[in-house]
């Protein structure tokens, strides 16, 4: 190879672009910690007066889908990956099952044990292959362990692939649905029609759960019931279906107020409005309290979400003009002229996400092949023994020390055992 | 009645905790001769009270004590005292209870600043994953405040000769802060996935960039450049020992201060 590419190369590939690259993408990270992410422009002018075209220019606002850090984060796996290739020969070579590292005589990790035999047997036991040569043997241990930081930097870049791929090919939208409705999703070929759903609560009163109970219809007319909550998602067909949030829908109800004959009638969610034509009446459901209190300022608000106390709170407008305001309980009419305006109760809607991610084995494959790599390097380590002379020198490296000992206290358990 | 159990062995623990660290510290700078047996010992008792007032929680609760910022920090002391009573096993280092016995303290004073209240669990966490998730950040929580205090043994006895160190050899307190580390990224690494796993089905995505995530992934890079500077760079003994605390300094920002500081969907830990 060209002299040049080779020193193009190994830079690329260098621990020292690498650590550049990473404390790099550390501090930009940490930067997009402390500024409020997708806020609108006026705020960083307002907040960040002397930062703001520093935000603008760098893509603050979006750190983490900035084309710098993206920039930051492609350059990194490219650095990762010529690293990891270029490494895997001599990686290679180390992990086959003759290798031995040079022999040390000058190490201090070394145990004085004339014993050969008892020696041997503790190897053996702890499964060493031993190679015997004149004047004593040599000895090893996982030397596929070698390859643990190969192991570990593969996985990183599969979760790298996972996440390219998750931004490519993942989508995903927000529905809201109420009991008894039923949604399409022609292109995975299913329906979902949802039963019921409903809270479940603590003593307290806070919400223990939102469970949803969904029939699911596919296109060849088969069906199958399935409840979902969170953390409990459902999946059909690709789809994964994510309890998000939830509201309420009330159902307002307009009669005429001598024969009672139903003029309208109709499902409204809060802070919306309702025109009815014939009066020029704007019917604002300023909100639904299902545990209404008033708050020091003597507004009303809901202290959870259980409807020990429900009240719904109503604000007439005409031309723009209040015409009325009332705090009213369900079924409670509000006369106006000659009509009657109640609610009459109140279910709670779903929101729920709806997602497509390709991407996610590909990331949990990653994830796994990632920690099984660090185990590898920091456990299941190459292990070295050599034996001359009574004595018996350890080497591992790294763990020189640790792996010592070890076979320190090990030797010395199997000679006490051996002497009974 | 377990409220009670929790609060008196609790202040036991403290106290016991609080003895141990002294008698280390006194033993340490050579005040009080051969203590360290002693401080250790105590430090096992403590860690005996504070496993008592942890499984009183446990059981008042109906659940482990994983969920608000106050268990949380009562099982991170735990993890503390754990991998340092685990390595005394292995290796017989007393002095190093000098070191790491006051994060142990400092973790518990913040513990005991936090509310008590048991709460019913919030829908998000209701998983099997938090188990895991905290469970294994204990754990590595716990090996960086090891390595931090193995660390300051080290810078301490750098500048001694033969006997008056803490630990025989400085290499010696260096390997095993490395090794220490290593357990550590290994567990921090399994709680990010765990992490990413259980956001995945609880919101649908298992990275968002929440600062709490943020900054884990933060302190997880800090520890891979000291990783890799230590085996290919020859990044021993001092630079690896300020690495070291430098990293801890992290893990304790991604525990308290982005609680405090910084705006996130973990903020209900609080
Ligand atoms: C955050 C990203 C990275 C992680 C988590 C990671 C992880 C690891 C781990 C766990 C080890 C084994 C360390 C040990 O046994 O003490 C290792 C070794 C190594 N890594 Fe990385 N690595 C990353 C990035 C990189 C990059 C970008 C490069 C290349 C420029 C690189 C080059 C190496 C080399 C050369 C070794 C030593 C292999 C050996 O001698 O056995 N790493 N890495």
């Amino acid at each position: 190879m060209n002299n040049r590419i080779k020193k193009a190369l190994s830079l690329v590939a260098s621990l020292k672009v690498a650590i550049a690259l990473l404390l790099l993408i550390t501090i930009y990270i940490i930067i997009g910690t402390l500024i409020p992410q997708h806020a609108t422009q006026a705020l960083y002018q307002s907040n960040y007066p002397t930062l703001a075209p520093i935000i603008d220019a760098l893509s603050l606002d979006a750190a983490y889908s900035s084309p710098l850090f993206i920039s930051l984060v492609i350059l990194f796996i490219i650095n990762l990956t010529s690293c990891t290739l270029l490494s895997l020969p001599s990686q290679l070579r180390r992990s086959r099952s003759i290798y031995m590292p040079p022999f040390k005589a000058e190490s201090e990790y070394r145990v004085e044990e004339e014993d050969e035999k008892m020696v041997k047997s503790y190897l053996k036991r702890k499964h060493y292959r031993i190679d015997t040569d004149e004047g004593g043997f040599s000895s090893g241990k996982f030397r596929w362990g070698a390859l643990g930081a190969t192991v570990t930097h593969i996985g990183l870049i599969v979760i790298f692939i996972g996440a390219v791929v998750g931004n490519i090919a993942s989508d995903q939208e927000m529905i809201s649905l109420l009991p008894g409705s039923t949604r399409e999703f022609e292109e995975y070929g299913f329906s979902i029609h949802l039963d019921d759903f409903y809270l479940t609560f603590e003593e307290s009163g806070a919400v223990k759960q939102y469970i949803s109970d969904m029939t699911i219809t596919n296109d060849d007319g088969t069906t199958h019931r399935q409840s979902m909550w969170v953390n409990n998602p459902l999946h059909h067909n690709g789809l994964g279906f994510y309890q998000a949030n939830f509201g309420w829908t009330s159902d307002l109800l307009i009669r005429q107020a001598e024969t009672g004959e139903s003029l309208v009638s109709g499902l409204i969610r809060n802070g919306n409005t309702y025109f009815y034509q014939p009066h020029h009446l704007n019917i604002m459901l300023y909100g639904y309290f299902p545990n209404m209190d008033i708050d020091v300022n003597q507004m009303p608000y809901s202290i959870n979400n259980r409807e020990d106390n429900p009240f719904y709170a109503v604000v007439l407008t005409q031309f723009g003009v209040n015409v009325g305001s009332y705090i009213i309980e369900p079924g409670q009419v509000i006369p106006y002229e000659d009509i009657a305006i109640t609610f009459t109760g109140s279910t709670p809607y779903t929101g729920i996400v709806v997602r497509s991610d390709p991407s996610y084995p590909i990331v949990v494959a990653g994830f796994i092949i990632l920690t099984f790599g660090m185990f590898m390097s920091f456990y299941l380590y190459p292990r070295f023994l050599f034996y001359t002379n009574g004595k018996l020198y350890a080497e591992s490296g790294k763990n020189g020390w640790v792996f010592y000992q070890a076979i320190k206290s090990g030797i010395t358990a199997q000679r006490k055992t051996g002497k009974q | 009645m377990y409220q009670s159990i929790e609060n008196t062995t609790f202040m036991i623990a403290i106290v016991l905790y609080i003895a141990s660290a002294v008698l280390s510290l006194l033993s340490v700078t050579g005040i009080v001769k051969k203590g360290g047996k002693v401080a250790t010992s105590l430090a096992l008792a403590g860690f005996i009270t504070h496993t008592a007032a942890m499984v009183a929680r446990t059981i008042g609760a109906g659940r482990l004590p994983f969920s608000n910022q106050y268990e949380f920090a009562l099982s991170f002391s735990w993890g503390i005292v754990l991998s340092y009573l685990v390595l005394y096993r292995l290796y017989g280092f007393s002095a190093i209870g000098a070191f790491v016995m006051p994060l142990a303290i400092l973790v518990m004073g913040y513990a005991s600043l936090q509310s008590r209240d048991v709460r019913p669990l919030m829908p998000a966490l209701q998983s099997y994953w938090l188990t895991f998730h905290v469970g294994t950040a204990i754990l590595s929580y716990g090996a960086f405040a090891l390595a931090a205090g193995i660390s300051v043994i080290y810078l301490i006895d750098e500048k001694k000769k033969g006997s008056q160190r803490l630990v025989q050899d400085p290499e010696v307190s260096d390997m095993l802060s490395y090794r220490v580390i290593a357990f550590g990224i290994l567990m921090l690494t399994i709680v990010i996935i765990s992490g990413a796993i259980w956001a995945q089905k609880a919101w649908s995505r298992y990275w968002a960039w929440d600062p709490k995530e943020t900054w884990s992934l933060i302190t997880w890079i800090i520890y891979a450049i000291y990783l890799h500077l230590r085996l290919r760079r020859n990044w021993k003994g001092r630079a690896a020992a300020w690495f070291s605390i430098f990293g801890f300094i992290s893990v304790l920002f991604t525990f308290v201060g982005v609680n405090i500081l910084l705006p996130s969907l973990h903020s209900y830990a609080t």
